[in-house]
């Protein structure tokens, strides 16, 4: 479904991705996995357009759409949920939904707020709170449900995980899990192993702008050096 | 008394309505597209003519005027549409300064057409009877137009707030003002999004440049008369929030209005002071949010002192620039004195703007003020020239500091609006007090002293002052005040760790560069004999700041570069062509089509490329 080749991109001079191949099959969570700092947020914004790539190609599908507008390619079915969620703090829950709301896609049951909210209980009991207003919990799952109101075919997740509660972790992993039910596949950032190990499938990991392994979950379990190389001290 | 009182409160609210819905369409575009939109004055005024030609064809009956305005506002909005997507589209990247630059650009080339369509002259609209009946409140007559105008800007604040709190365009324009990029990764196209608030803004500035037909006529002037109030009214009320600019134009209005009565040349001043004293207390505006930082491309490079070849490059000219008179003629003459000036006040506004990081748009301020201060010096208290150019920089370097406490501690758009509006009402005290100034008739007979009357003596004493002074400039530079004043611009949290004053520092540079610029100013004046308040115009801060732009911000060479150049290329401009504003403007516009970076940082990428290959 995604098919990134040789993805190459800089921060003005730097050079931080450095040939990113990777690809997301429909319907499976693949987990990137990385130190801070590894590239992993640069990956999907590369991937949604918010930063150019300066070489690479990524298709979509069957669109390639490299260099393309951040719009466009939301439109073409992908979503993104921002690191730091970008909430629209003066605008309220249901008005947040309405900014990511886009048509529906043939052979997708759209989503609404009403699904939305069951699928996020906490959302729909603070319609009209401002984004504001509500706790880093509520907020991540926010931006989650705002991006699902694009029906995007497949939904970029940066560190859903970070900064929140172990409770709230676990109701986040519970709507992931349900979010993959329904059909959505998902690149999901992470650096919780724990977290990511439950919900994915497969994992990449990426290590300074590069893709140092790919494998299955029960794969990475069984490798302790390279969990180490990953996360040791 | 209490009637007079209630007339003039009237006024003043009807007044605050067209510049509220002036204010509303610019804080709009700003909060969504981040574009300081000098250009909104020419919409108004557009408006203003526009609806002159409609209105001045149509029954004198209340419908058709409705009609005619309504006519009005939809070529407004498509014009803004069209501007949008023809020009301001491809500058939403380039640097704040640039973009406001750009947009001064399209006000200078509206004001040629404008003139070539509709002529020199002021075009007052007939009025039916109905807008000139009155109304009895008490003991006291309104006139009933004002009344309408009192009713139409909350009419306006109450449709524009349904319109943003009520519909997804709304929604869209509220999360836009917030985080246009998230937006985007929404699948929302902004591109769409800003066309579609410029045709709204336009369209606000067309009914508010059509609404004012009846209570004058359409004018030349109503664009940049109109900008500068719309500036205070959008800083005063916080960038990009639409009640703001309503609780401040009925402050400003109201305020203006009484002023006219009690104090009239006070007026001015008093809207600076309470501005000013709104942004001490709230530094975003009475309803603003804090601006994202955005990097000053400006600072990223540094400035070093010149290599020896051009030192000695610099010193020949010097001495070229000393020895030319014996070779030209007199309209040469008084080119080179000019350019003598334009290096002093070039290299003022460098001072600040490339090591302070402060870039003003109203740095005529105080070559005004020093003009005036030598031209008052010489024919009011019969000084000589010395105390004249003595007093000058003195004056405009204490104006400076005055002013300058308050303005370094902004950044960005809010110090470039705010040096500008104090530079329009420094121009309009000047324009306003004829006892003391003789107002648009200038003050005439600013001759230089006895010794120094030969145009011959005189450029040579503008050439050893103007190079002193920016000698002067350049020593305080590479001494440890610039380099800290550098540091202070680059990273103010680094240089206060390392106890430096950031605000001291820039208050410091901010009055040595006023001083600067004021003894320029001086000079202009003993060398043209005269001071007009056209020293003090916005065109002319913006020459300064094309100058600085030309030659680049990087080194003490630049803004000396860009002056002798830009004063060449302007008097040639100005030999060849009476359209010199249309010209001048696409000359602006095409150059930050082409450099959108600055020429500068152009020039600065081209040459990291080059170093890199
Ligand atoms: N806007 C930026 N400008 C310059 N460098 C950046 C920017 N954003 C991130 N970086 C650098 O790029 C590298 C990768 O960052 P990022 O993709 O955010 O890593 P991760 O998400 O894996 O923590 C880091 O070294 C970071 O410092
Ligand atoms: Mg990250």
């Amino acid at each position: 479904m995604l098919d990134v080749q040789d993805l190459h991109t800089h921060y003005g001079r730097a050079h931080i991705l450095q040939g990113i191949s990777l690809q997301v099959a429909p319907g499976e969570v693949l987990v990137l996995l990385g130190r801070n700092g590894a590239g992993k947020s640069t990956t999907l914004k590369s991937l949604i357009g918010l930063v150019r790539p300066t070489a690479g190609r990524i298709r979509f599908g069957t669109e390639y759409i490299t260099g393309h507008e951040p719009h466009a390619i939301a439109r073409a079915g992908l979503g993104y949920v921002p690191e730091e969620r970008r909430i629209f703090t003066d605008l309220t829950v249901m008005e947040n939904l309405e900014v990511g709301r886009l048509p529906p896609r043939p052979g997708l049951p759209a989503w609404t707020p009403e699904r939305l909210f069951a699928l996020f209980p906490n959302l729909g009991e603070m319609r009209t709170r401002l984004g504001g207003r509500m706790s880093g919990g509520e907020q991540q799952m926010l931006a989650i449900a705002r991006t699902l109101m694009g029906n995007p075919r497949l939904i970029l997740l940066d560190e859903p995980s970070e900064g929140l509660a172990p409770i709230i972790v676990e109701q986040m992993a519970h709507a992931i899990t349900a979010m993959k039910r329904q059909g959505v596949t998902i690149l999901l950032a992470e650096q919780n192993l724990h977290f990511a190990t439950n919900i994915a499938d497969r994992a990449a990991a990426i290590e300074r702008g590069r893709i140092v392994w790919t494998g299955t979950i029960p794969a990475l379990h069984a490798d302790p050096a390279l969990r180490d190389t990953l996360f040791g001290a | 008394m209490l009637s007079t009182l209630l007339v003039q409160l009237l006024t003043g609210l009807s007044g605050a309505s067209s510049l509220f819905l002036v204010s509303a369409g610019l804080t709009v575009i700003f909060g969504v597209t981040r574009v300081v939109n000098f250009s909104h004055g020419s919409l108004y005024m557009l408006g203003a003519y526009t609806g002159w030609s409609i209105l001045s064809r149509l029954p004198r009956e209340p419908l058709p005027f409705i009609l005619g305005v309504l006519l009005t506002v939809a070529a407004l909005a498509l014009l803004g549409a069209l501007l949008e997507r023809l020009l301001l589209r491809r500058i939403y990247a380039a640097p704040e300064l640039l973009q406001l630059l750009f947009t001064f650009g399209v006000v200078l080339v509206v004001q040629d057409a404008t003139q070539a369509i509709w002529g020199p002259n002021d075009l007052p609209l007939p009025r039916g009877r109905w807008l000139r009946s009155f109304v009895e409140i008490g003991d006291a007559r309104v006139p009933l137009y004002d009344l309408i105008l009192i009713a139409i800007g909350p009419a306006v604040l109450a449709a524009l707030w349904l319109l943003l709190t009520r519909t997804r365009w709304g929604t869209l324009i509220r999360a836009a003002t917030q985080d246009r990029e998230m937006v985007a990764a929404l699948g929302v196209d902004q591109k769409r999004l800003f066309t579609s608030v410029f045709a709204l803004g336009a369209g606000l500035a067309g009914l508010a440049g059509a609404l004012s037909l009846p209570d004058g006529s359409a004018n030349l002037q109503m664009d940049l008369s109109i900008i500068t109030d719309a500036f205070v009214v959008v800083v005063v009320g916080g960038l990009g929030s639409v009640p703001g600019a309503f609780l401040a134009s009925i402050l400003i209005g109201v305020l203006q209005a009484f002023g006219i009565v009690v104090l009239p040349q006070a007026t001015l001043v008093l809207v600076f002071v309470i501005m000013a004293a709104v942004l001490v207390v709230r530094p975003n505006g009475l309803l603003g949010r804090p601006q994202a930082i955005r990097e000053n491309p400006a600072s990223t490079t540094l400035i070093r002192p010149a290599e020896p070849a051009l030192r000695w490059l610099g010193l020949a000219a010097l001495i070229l620039a000393a020895a030319a008179p014996l070779f030209v003629g007199p309209f040469l003459l008084s080119v080179l004195t000019e350019m003598a000036v334009a290096m002093l006040f070039a290299a003022a506004l460098h001072f600040m703007m490339g090591p302070g990081g402060m870039a003003s748009f109203g740095h005529a301020a105080w070559f005004g003020l020093g003009a005036y201060a030598a031209a008052l010096a010489v024919k009011g208290l019969a000084l000589p020239m010395t105390a004249g150019l003595l007093i000058a920089p003195l004056l405009a370097g204490t104006a400076a500091a005055l002013f300058g406490w308050f303005v370094v501690r902004l950044s960005g758009v809010y110090l470039a609006m705010l040096t500008l509006a104090f530079a329009q009402i420094v121009w309009a005290v000047m324009f306003q007090a004829v006892d003391l100034t003789g107002g648009d008739n200038g003050i005439l007979g600013v001759w230089p002293a006895q010794w120094a009357t030969d145009r011959l003596v005189f450029y040579w004493l503008t050439l050893a002052l103007c190079t002193a002074a920016t000698l002067v400039l350049r020593t305080i530079l590479y001494a440890p005040f610039g380099y800290a004043l550098r540091g202070a611009r680059d990273s103010e949290l680094r240089a206060a760790a390392i106890g430096l004053d950031a605000t001291r520092l820039r208050h410091a540079a901010f009055t040595i560069a006023g001083a600067a610029a004021g003894l320029a100013g001086s000079l202009a004046a003993f060398s043209k004999g005269s001071v007009f308040p056209g020293f003090i115009a916005i065109s002319r801060s913006v020459d300064a700041l094309l100058m600085v732009l030309l030659g680049g911000v990087q080194s003490m060479a630049g803004p000396i570069v860009g002056a002798i150049a830009y004063t060449g290329l302007f008097d040639l401009l100005l030999l060849a062509t009476d359209q010199w504003r249309a010209v001048l403007g696409l000359s602006i516009i095409v150059l930050v089509l082409a450099f959108p970076q600055g020429i500068a940082g152009t020039a600065h990428r081209l040459w990291l490329r080059g170093k890199e290959a």
